[in-house]
């Protein structure tokens, strides 16, 4: 943390990855829109993308969700992630007005990403998504990767990925040599 | 998202923000009968902006605002956002008298935003000719960026251009500033310079 923190702010329909130990990767103000990212908590990577609506042409390819999940996972295991270690976190999504009879959007969008998460085999490990408030998103990338949530008038806390580890102990092989692994990298960022 | 002022002439911008003026003279008169005291309403700047453009324009994405949306059903739908600071707001609570965050304040901001948006949706469809109803409007407090990006994409789908109003409200000398965003459904600001015969 001490080494300057690089917060990388990621605008609608854009997203990015992070490995460097110190990097935040944020989506500030969600809305109806949703921040996914994608973490392998063994190999310290992830990828965030803000999405913005359920389905469309695909230009750019994080603005939709059903585009925004291949790609993200591509470009993070591009960053060292390994595919079957992905995990999911779901941020955003709330109905902030009742105008209209189409501003289900925010509830449309998480539904379509979850699905889309679903058709890729990623699992889904902490999710804030609803209610009619905004959102900031942050994920953290240091000896652990971290979320956390500050949603309109409340204090930023932190989503628990606890299932994350579990996740990843009992999905595949890779879980319990990925630990050791991790600490490896630990010590040598300390050294 | 291609910002292309260029399709635009100067003379159909200067229609746009002749319109607003318009608009804002109307809103004048509404709003000091309403507060019983004489205001000032400037609207020194309007532009028309892409989506991205103009939420970069309103400021920084986490501040607080309170934002009032007035839905506008008719020859197109259309939906005015007004975005006023906690500053501003506090500007309004002392003419009116008012506590801070009261449902009484709410109700006054959302008032306020419905004679605005309505006046100036008034003189948009008289210079048009065409017909635009506002409907009641909605107040929410909240981060910048999650209001803007919610009412910018309404229904899910995106709108090409966004008509970007800073105007300047003054109360008693106190000044409180108010953003206000026409934002036409996809394609609709072409329909209405194609009515304004600019």
């Amino acid at each position: 943390m001490a080494r300057g923190v690089v917060e990388e702010h990621i605008g609608m329909g854009a997203l990015a990855t992070g490995w460097r130990p110190g990097s935040v990767l944020c989506c500030v103000g969600l809305g109806s829109c949703i921040g996914l990212a994608l973490v392998d908590q063994d190999a310290g990577v992830a990828g965030v993308a803000h999405i913005v609506m359920p389905a469309g042409d695909g230009d750019p390819p994080a603005h939709f969700a059903h585009t925004a999940v291949p790609v993200l996972a591509g470009r993070t295991v591009a960053a060292g992630a390994r595919r079957e270690d992905l995990v999911a976190i779901l941020v955003g999504g709330a109905q902030m007005f009742t105008f209209g009879s189409g501003q289900q959007i925010g509830a449309r969008n998480e539904q379509a990403v979850r699905e889309a998460l679903v058709q890729a085999h990623i699992p889904v490990v902490a999710a804030d998504t609803g209610g009619q408030s905004g959102r900031t998103f942050r994920v953290r990338i240091d000896d652990r990767v971290t979320a956390s949530v500050r949603t309109t008038g409340q204090a930023e806390k932190q989503l628990s990925l606890d299932q994350l580890v579990k996740q990843t102990g009992t999905t595949s092989d890779s879980g319990a040599s990925a630990v050791p692994n991790r600490r490896q990298t630990t010590s040598e960022m300390v050294n | 998202m291609t910002p292309d002022h260029a399709t635009y002439s100067p003379l159909q911008l200067d229609a746009l923000r002749e319109l607003a003026n318009v608009g804002a003279g109307n809103a004048t008169i509404s709003l000091e009968r309403l507060i019983g005291k004489p205001i000032g309403l400037d609207l020194p700047q309007v532009e028309l902006l892409a989506l991205d453009e103009a939420i970069e324009r309103a400021g920084p994405p986490e501040a607080e605002r309170y934002g009032i949306v007035v839905p506008a059903h008719g020859d197109f739908e259309a939906l005015v956002l007004l975005l006023i600071d906690p500053r501003g707001a506090a500007v309004l609570y002392g003419a009116f008298g008012l506590a801070r965050d009261s449902d009484e304040s709410y109700s006054m901001l959302a008032e306020l935003g419905n004679i605005l948006a309505s006046a100036y949706l008034g003189s948009l469809g008289r210079f048009s000719g065409m017909d635009l109803a506002p409907s009641p409007p909605q107040l929410v407090v909240d981060m910048l960026a999650a209001i803007l990006a919610t009412v910018l994409l309404g229904d899910g789908v995106d709108s090409d251009r966004v008509l970007f109003c800073d105007s300047q409200l003054s109360v008693e000398g106190e000044r409180c500033n108010v953003e206000m965003l026409l934002i036409p459904e996809a394609g609709a600001v072409g329909t209405l310079i194609e009515h304004l015969g600019v």
